[in-house]
């Protein structure tokens, strides 16, 4: 009988703690965004930073944008991946407008991925005649931007038996739209290796 | 003692006084006139009554038109000739065709010739060609087999066709009146213009503006300003907007026009300059949804914006000032009216 009740005990209190322990799930902690992070040697969080941070100074201490009475209006164009991973260049680009943006310097103009719901907005305002035309954003009046920033990722990538060398290169222009002339490049040289 | 003082006192009252009605000296206005990038305080002496009544006449015409046709003509004429008289009988016959048409026919050997059967050879009496480009011509004479009437009646009968150009003037009575408002706004007396009305046959000398001023057609206006249409066209195009599954379609009304400002006490050219104005309409996927267009509201856009371009060739040509209504316009004014205006002054 004793042997019974000390059996059920030790079964009961393993099936809690069995229990207690599913129900806990992953542990989830909160990190520093702008902590290096070298997970392996594959693009990251860091390069991105770094690739933007870099870029960013050097446009605005170009001539064509600190030269510049009133800040000009810039449009982002293409940044080519030309590496062999999948790097989303469209988040590179709009964190380098977002500190552009910040520093006043500049004024961006819609880029060709947002015309759609620029179009669609015009064309709900100006055309479906529910709106009183004081008030109304009217076609015709975008403004133009007198500058275009496009570039390119590109990546050199070695592999040993032990060791991983990655060599990416990023690089960026700013183009007069009206003379076709190449104000502003500049690049971004990062190397990572990785050995196990 | 007691009159030392007061001689003293009285002395002292006397240079106070004086100096009480002095003058203020007068600062010499700076004679500023252009283009003024920033406007000092307003002279509070130049009303907008003294403007008005001081200012300068200006009269604007409508805008002159010549519009070129050219009509398919085609005349018969039969020629009698006895002893003693000659009867002639013409027949004439006139088909309106489109001028680019008569460009592409037989005349120039175009792929329109078929469509007028009949010999083309350029008209040879003047009445009918005037005012045309028409060449030398080749008339096809068919001379009558002889008559065996013993009064010797001779019968020719002669076939002559072409093309006759014709030209068609007028004045546009609806771009001119932006041009009149600016100017209005400018300090300028605006005076009515009387029509010009086109005369049977009428030539160039419609644009004779001189010839009108003379004919007092303007009235005691002191400047003309006159523009004959060089080109008005109207375009629709539809275009992909880039990033999007939408298309723009574009309307336009664009309208060219040669303008002139004629002193009419000299019948100097004062100014001259070429403007344009382009009215538009934009509508996004407007070919899908069928979208018309209205013309009203392109000529009145098309206006304005000629009025505007009218405004920025006035100001360069120191007409008038590039802000209307500011004070430098206004010291502009005044130094024109000051001026003699029988010269033509470039201010710096």
């Amino acid at each position: 009988m004793n042997m019974n009740t000390k059996t059920i005990r030790l079964s009961a209190i393993a099936l809690l703690v069995a229990a207690l322990a599913a129900c806990s799930g992953p542990q989830v902690r909160y990190g520093d965004a702008k902590a290096v992070e070298t997970v392996n040697a594959n693009y990251g969080s860091t390069d991105l930073q770094m690739i933007a941070e870099a870029m960013t100074r050097s446009l605005l201490q170009s001539k064509a944008i600190s030269g510049s009475k009133d800040a000009p209006i810039v449009t982002l164009a293409d940044v080519k991946n030309k590496t062999s991973e999948y790097i989303d260049t469209r988040v590179i680009t709009d964190k380098i407008r977002t500190q552009l943006m910040k520093s006043g310097q500049v004024r961006f103009a819609v880029s060709v991925s947002e015309m759609q719901n620029q179009t669609e907005e015009l064309k709900r305002q100006n055309q479906s005649g529910l709106y009183k035309n004081s008030t109304i954003a009217k076609t015709g009046n975008m403004q133009g931007a007198q500058y275009r920033i496009e570039g390119s990722i590109a990546s050199i990538v070695k592999n040993t038996k032990d060791v991983k060398d990655v060599y990416y290169v990023f690089n960026l222009n700013l183009i007069n739209n009206e003379s076709g002339l190449l104000e502003w490049a500049d690049e971004k040289e990062i190397r990572k290796t990785a050995t196990r | 003692m007691k009159k030392t003082l007061l001689a003293c006192t009285g002395l002292s009252l006397v240079i106070l006084a004086g100096c009480a009605t002095k003058p203020p000296v007068q600062v010499a206005e700076s004679a500023v006139v252009g283009q003024v990038p920033a406007d000092p305080p307003k002279n509070p002496v130049m009303t907008a009554e003294a403007l008005k009544s001081a200012s300068k006449s200006i009269a604007v015409t409508d805008i002159y038109f010549k519009k070129e046709g050219k009509n398919l003509t085609f005349i018969e004429e039969t020629r009698i000739t006895t002893d003693n008289s000659i009867t002639s009988t013409i027949a004439p016959k006139k088909i309106e065709v489109d001028a680019d048409k008569a460009n592409a026919s037989a005349i120039t050997g175009g792929a329109n010739s078929s469509a007028f059967p009949v010999k083309f050879t350029n008209l040879a009496d003047p009445k009918s060609t005037s005012p045309g480009t028409a060449t030398p011509p080749t008339p096809v004479v068919d001379t009558a087999p002889p008559s065996d009437n013993a009064s010797s009646a001779n019968t020719q009968s002669m076939k002559k066709s072409g093309y006759q150009s014709n030209h068609e003037y007028g004045e546009l009575r609806y771009l001119a009146n932006p041009i009149r408002g600016l100017l209005i706004k400018s300090g300028y007396k605006v005076v009515q213009a009387k029509s010009t009305p086109v005369t049977a046959n009428q030539g160039d000398e419609y644009f004779d503006i001189v010839k009108r001023i003379k004919a007092g057609d303007f009235g005691d206006a002191d400047y003309v300003l006159y523009g004959v249409l060089a080109e008005i066209s109207s375009t629709d195009n539809v275009a992909d907007i880039p990033g999007t599954k939408s298309t723009s379609q574009q309307v336009t009304l664009e309208v060219t026009v040669d303008f002139n400002i004629v002193d009419t006490k000299t019948t100097q050219i004062v100014a001259s300059f070429v403007a344009s104005g382009e009215g538009k309409d934009v509508q996004i996927d407007g070919r899908d949804t069928s979208h018309k267009p209205s013309m009203a509201k392109l000529m009145k856009l098309a206006s304005l914006d000629l009025a505007e371009d009218v405004r920025k060739h006035l100001a360069d040509q120191n007409f008038i000032t590039n802000n209307p209504g500011s004070a430098g316009q206004v010291r502009n004014l005044k130094r024109r009216l000051d001026d003699d205006a029988s010269t033509l002054k470039v201010y710096k």
